[in-house]
């Protein structure tokens, strides 16, 4: 593989992205809105909003029994943890998936669409280095954005709930090994999803409806979080990573057997 | 060894045959245009030779390697500029040479250099550091020229090069192929429908239709072979105009026609026998002011052949 190549295809895609305000404006409002809106309001809503304590007060009562084990009396303390280590945490798995969906969306179903792909089929880069561009064009951004929001959402958590926890307790184990496992596996699915559904249509808005629909796992991740069907602890976050980023695999290994030249030349 | 070979190329788009049985060869250092109507198979050619294609029958070999299994080596030293240019709008054009310079591993400081002086050679330096949708149609096909040249490639395909530039434009870019391959030994493959651009640029011409080759040779080659009659425009005493006409008339297989007094055109002219029509018309004592024979052009025996090619297989 030559990794000039590589790069100089990473590197125009990531350019194009950057200067394409239809597309910045979701990789912007998502991780702000899940990573830094959310837990502020959520740490800040008990004292803020009348009668909310009473509320999650009874949300936290109606949590299945293992949960409510783990997290003791319901107190300001026990909400601020429950809301960012169990409620919010699954949520922010949304990002890195989104924006790989988005850029390989682009990537791959947007050139052909601009027709800015028939020149980079004429370049000297293999069918594995198109690929591998395309694949690291959307993965380093999904996963440096998810790095980086997590950092700013650990900061703002412990600052914001300072005045209740009086110390440093954010991440915990499992959020960490959300962060540094589970959001590249979702990531990782995410352009996978994408890759497969844009090799078999024309448009970008095609891709992008039917490339979504690949978010259901994270969403079901997140309801079976909150509805307690899942106990995600670091030993349950390493499991489904694992599973996520072997379903990423499969679907990455089936999509590079079908990216060839011979191929993407016939959609154009 | 030739830059191109292709030997009995069949390629098909599910039932539509796109290239029948297409065997050519195009030596280094030429310029070879392919000319043939939409559909005729030209862009499946220059895809099938990039190695973007596999035909299902035949061979192709590009500078002696077959472009499906070496195509990344083939593809370093081609270079495709498409019909429409297809460009980043949101790139700048320095950075749209850059980072395809960077895509054919051309050395850095070498990319820089090149870059610049191709922004230079094809006016665009003002607007190197404009984003690409801002330019015009124009500067962005010059643009798409200067991308295919980034790497110096040694052989260079030009799809319908010259649609929506305009004539100075255009000039420029008939000069720049006769520089790369008179000077630089480049050779240059041209698909086009405009004939008059082939008959001036290029060594050889393939006509195409319905994916076969109907004929291929020099431009002067094929308009004699497919047109080998002329037309002759003779000037001769107006007074004399009438005797004139009944003479040539009398001349089997021989048209004539006048738009005024004293000037005939006459059609159908075998080219061994304008000497004898202008014996006859001397020693019946006609005067004879000029006599012009009209060379048949490409673009007369390009017409001739998709004429006699509308119900070839």
């Amino acid at each position: 593989m030559n990794r000039r190549i590589i790069g100089a295809i990473v590197r125009k895609d990531l350019r194009v992205v950057r200067r394409s305000r239809a597309l910045m404006t979701p990789l912007i409002v998502l991780p702000v809105l899940l990573m830094i809106v959310f837990p502020t309001v959520f740490t800040f809503l008990p004292r803020i909003v009348g009668g909310a304590r009473a509320a999650f007060a009874e949300m936290f009562r109606n949590l299945p029994d293992p949960v409510k084990q783990q997290f003791g009396e319901f107190t300001e303390a026990t909400w601020i943890r429950v809301v960012h280590t169990q409620m919010l945490a699954p949520l922010m798995l949304l990002v890195p998936f989104m924006v790989a969906n988005v850029i390989a969306a682009d990537g791959f179903a947007g050139e052909r669409e601009r027709k800015t792909l028939e020149p980079l089929l004429y370049t000297p880069a293999t069918d594995a280095e198109l690929f591998f561009a395309k694949l690291l064009a959307a993965w380093i951004p999904a996963v440096m954005i998810a790095f980086g929001g997590a950092l700013i959402y650990a900061v703002l958590v412990n600052v914001t709930a300072w005045p209740v926890m009086h110390r440093v307790f954010f991440p915990d184990l499992t959020w960490t090994v959300m962060v540094l496992w589970m959001s590249p596996a979702f990531a990782a699915l995410g352009l996978a999803g994408m890759l497969l559904v844009s090799l078999r249509v024309r448009g970008m808005q095609e891709a992008t409806q039917l490339g979504g629909l690949f978010v259901l796992p994270v969403i079901a991740l997140v309801v079976g979080e909150v509805r307690g069907a899942i106990l995600l602890g670091p030993f349950m976050a390493v499991l489904i990573g694992l599973l996520v980023w072997g379903i990423a695999a499969a679907l990455l290994a089936f999509g590079v057997r079908r990216f060839r030249r011979t191929t993407l030349v016939g959609k154009l | 060894m030739p830059a191109i070979l292709l030997d009995h190329v069949l390629h098909r788009y599910g039932d539509t045959v796109a290239l029948r049985d297409l065997s050519l060869t195009v030596e280094e250092g030429e310029v070879f245009s392919l000319l043939g109507h939409n559909g005729a198979g030209k862009t499946t050619t220059v895809r099938i030779v990039n190695g973007l294609l596999a035909p299902a029958a035949g061979s192709v070999l590009v500078f002696g390697r077959s472009p499906l299994t070496e195509g990344a080596v083939v593809r370093r030293r081609t270079a495709v500029l498409t019909e429409s240019p297809t460009l980043d709008d949101r790139l700048t054009a320095r950075e749209t040479l850059r980072a395809f310079a960077a895509m054919y591993d051309v050395p850095r400081a070498e990319a820089r250099s090149r870059t610049d002086a191709l922004l230079a050679e094809f006016g665009i330096a003002e607007r190197a550091d404009d984003r690409v949708g801002g330019l015009s149609r124009g500067m962005k096909q010059r643009l798409s020229l200067a991308r295919a040249l980034v790497h110096d490639p040694d052989l260079l395909f030009l799809d319908e090069p010259t649609a929506g530039l305009d004539p100075v434009a255009t000039q420029q870019l008939h000069e720049t192929v006769r520089q790369l391959a008179r000077t630089r030994g480049r050779t240059v493959v041209l698909c086009t429908h405009n004939l008059v651009e082939a008959q001036a640029l290029s060594d050889r011409v393939a006509v195409l239709g319905g994916g076969a080759l109907l004929a291929l040779g020099t431009p002067a080659e094929l308009a004699r072979r497919i047109t080998p009659r002329l037309e002759v425009m003779i000037e001769i005493d107006p007074t004399r105009h009438a005797d004139a006409v009944a003479l040539i008339a009398a001349l089997d297989g021989l048209t004539v026609s006048s738009d005024r007094i004293g000037v005939l055109r006459v059609g159908g002219i075998p080219r061994e026998r304008v000497p004898d029509i202008a014996a006859r018309l001397v020693t019946g004592g006609i005067g004879l002011y000029r006599l012009e024979p009209h060379e048949p052009s490409l673009t007369d025996a390009y017409f001739a052949l998709q004429d006699g090619g509308k119900g070839a297989p």
